[in-house]
């Protein structure tokens, strides 16, 4: 008796130091991610914050970047995610939809498919730019413009939302489908009015993660929409966009590093307010049409 | 609705025939050749233990089976006034709206309780001015009215599991069906909850035409008029036993069933 006391005794001293051991581990593991976004942060409202005004927002580039400000590039960059979302969006659901209710799962179609999207993943930017390059600006004739760099993003950010939107459809309850099937449902009604509402909070997140990636994009962007700095007319312009003007600034401009951080900042705070809002905007769709609360 | 008014009439018309009904999950035959009919009005229970084909043989006869990849339907289904179930060109969506199902676990879409009723009666062409009547009788059949009145906005997966089933079943009775099919619909309940819902699929008598599946032989005492019992014989399921519940339940013919019904197998 005293013996199982002993050891159970020992063996809860020995799990508690293992215990404390990976609970130290894992929140320095936290602190050190969350410190270094805070750094990144931190750095860049140190170095950019001075030159922030109404003017920066507004004022068109002068001197390559030194002065003035990026106006022109905040809608050029805006333009840019508007020409990627616009297809990107549909075709992603779309093809997330179909893979998993359309075909049958594992089937050597869906493999196709998926594998292709999963291959599209792993290819680099830079690939997506050169490709972007012949196949949009030069093959199709869209030169270099803001349509082609959009064109573009959406062949990149497009595996982001299929995989997300299938991971969305594929945790519904499985019972959803025989439910809306056994009230005489058509399998469009089933989609677009169940299943879909149903799996809108993950395709927003596959969405605002498709936005972050394509709105942080360069090298896809340097050969298709170009580096033009001028006030866009329209889609078929060429535009630089925020992320092109920092790589510019940093690497071609001497003592162009200032106003880097100020447009760095921009485009994060442009991120961060785009998120919100597309997060803000489901939730109140959502919550008044879809999800009521309990 | 269909009433049948003379209660005391001792054998009514089949609403739902059955004839030589084989269900194949690729080279798997989970129930064969089994010939049924399902008097119009009556609670009709199929029993039997599991795995001898109940559900399957359920859910072909509003061809959810359909759903299902590599299962395969043979032999005849047809509804009282002809229409036959089993045809390949069946429209049916019509024909799952004139035979309803609720299922074991309830399922209630993930939306507000009002959604649940209108997206299935928009769907079947009702307006939405008469959708709010609809729900309310509906909704009072199953005795959830008063509990929901005041929180039709609100989510319906938020309900417990017993208020679920009984929207479930609520909203099979929107679309006015002929036939309800019952897959176990109480295993998933408590005590208390499976009472409610086995009262209320008891009250449908005589006003539509009831098939259930159940484990629970004193259920199947206490509402079926007539009682079906399906065994795993010959590497399939079957029909071994069908009839008035008083005689199959009391004095079984087939040595199985008679095992079975007296507790001493299954």
């Amino acid at each position: 008796m005293s013996f199982s006391a002993d050891s159970s005794t020992r063996t809860a001293t020995r799990s508690g130091w293992a215990d404390r051991a990976f609970g130290f581990a894992g929140g320095a593991a936290a602190f050190l991610t969350a410190g270094l976004f805070g750094w990144i942060v931190w750095d860049l409202i140190r170095l950019g914050w001075p030159h922030l005004s109404w003017s920066f927002f507004t004022g068109e580039v002068e001197d390559a970047g030194r002065q003035g400000g990026v106006g022109p590039l905040l809608i050029s960059s805006v333009l840019i995610l508007v020409c990627c979302l616009v297809p990107a969006v549909p075709l992603g659901v779309g093809c997330a939809l179909w893979l998993s209710e359309c075909v049958r799962r594992g089937s050597l179609t869906a493999r196709l498919v998926t594998g292709g999207v999963d291959l599209l993943a792993s290819v680099p930017s830079i690939v997506f730019g050169l490709f972007g390059m012949v196949f949009f600006c030069q093959k199709l004739g869209m030169g270099f413009s803001i349509l082609s760099g959009g064109l573009t993003l959406a062949g990149m950010i497009l595996p982001i939302l299929v995989r997300t939107t299938l991971t969305a459809l594929e945790s519904l309850p499985a019972d959803l489908r025989p439910a809306a099937a056994a009230l005489g449902l058509t399998r469009t009604t089933s989609i677009v009015r169940i299943l879909l509402p149903a799996a809108m909070p993950g395709i927003v997140v596959g969405v605002t993660l498709g936005i972050g990636r394509a709105l942080s994009e360069t090298a896809a962007l340097l050969f298709t929409s170009g580096y033009s700095v001028r006030w866009p007319e329209s889609i078929h312009d060429s535009g630089r966009a925020l992320s092109v003007h920092i790589y510019d600034l940093a690497l071609n401009v001497a003592n162009g590093g200032p106003m880097a951080s100020s447009t760095a900042l921009v485009l994060l705070a442009l991120i961060l307010i785009i998120n919100a809002a597309a997060v803000m905007l489901s939730e109140r769709w959502m919550r008044r049409r879809y999800h009521p609360e309990a | 609705m269909n009433s049948v008014n003379d209660s005391t009439e001792t054998e009514s018309i089949a609403r739902l025939s059955v004839t030589s009904l084989t269900v194949r999950y690729g080279d798997l035959v989970a129930v064969r050749d089994v010939t049924l009919a399902f008097p119009d009005g009556r609670i009709t229970a199929l029993v039997g233990p599991s795995g001898c084909g109940k559900s399957s043989f359920l859910h072909s006869l509003n061809r959810l089976t359909d759903l299902i990849p590599g299962c395969r339907v043979t032999g005849g289904i047809r509804l009282f006034d002809g229409t036959d179930i089993a045809h390949p060109r069946a429209d049916v969506l019509a024909l799952r709206r004139r035979i309803g199902i609720v299922f074991q676990r309830p399922n209630p879409f993930p939306q507000s309780i009002r959604r649940n009723f209108e997206i299935p009666l928009r769907e079947h062409g009702w307006h939405r001015r008469d959708i709010p009547d609809k729900m309310e009788t509906v909704l009072r059949q199953v005795g959830l009215w008063k509990e929901v009145s005041d929180r039709l906005h609100k989510s319906a997966v938020a309900l417990s599991g017993g208020q679920q089933q009984r929207l479930c079943l609520a909203r099979a009775l929107a679309l006015d069906p002929e036939v309800i099919l019952f897959d176990e619909p109480c295993s998933a309940l408590d005590p208390i909850a499976s009472g409610v819902v086995e009262d209320l699929i008891h009250s449908l008598r005589d006003r539509l035409t009831v098939a259930i599946v159940t484990h629970n032989l004193a259920q199947a005492r206490r509402i079926a008029d007539h009682v079906a019992v399906f065994w795993h014989r010959d590497g399939a399921g079957q029909l071994i036993e069908s009839g008035p519940a008083g005689r199959v339940l009391a004095a079984p013919s087939d040595p199985d069933a008679m095992s079975y019904l007296g507790g001493m197998r299954g």
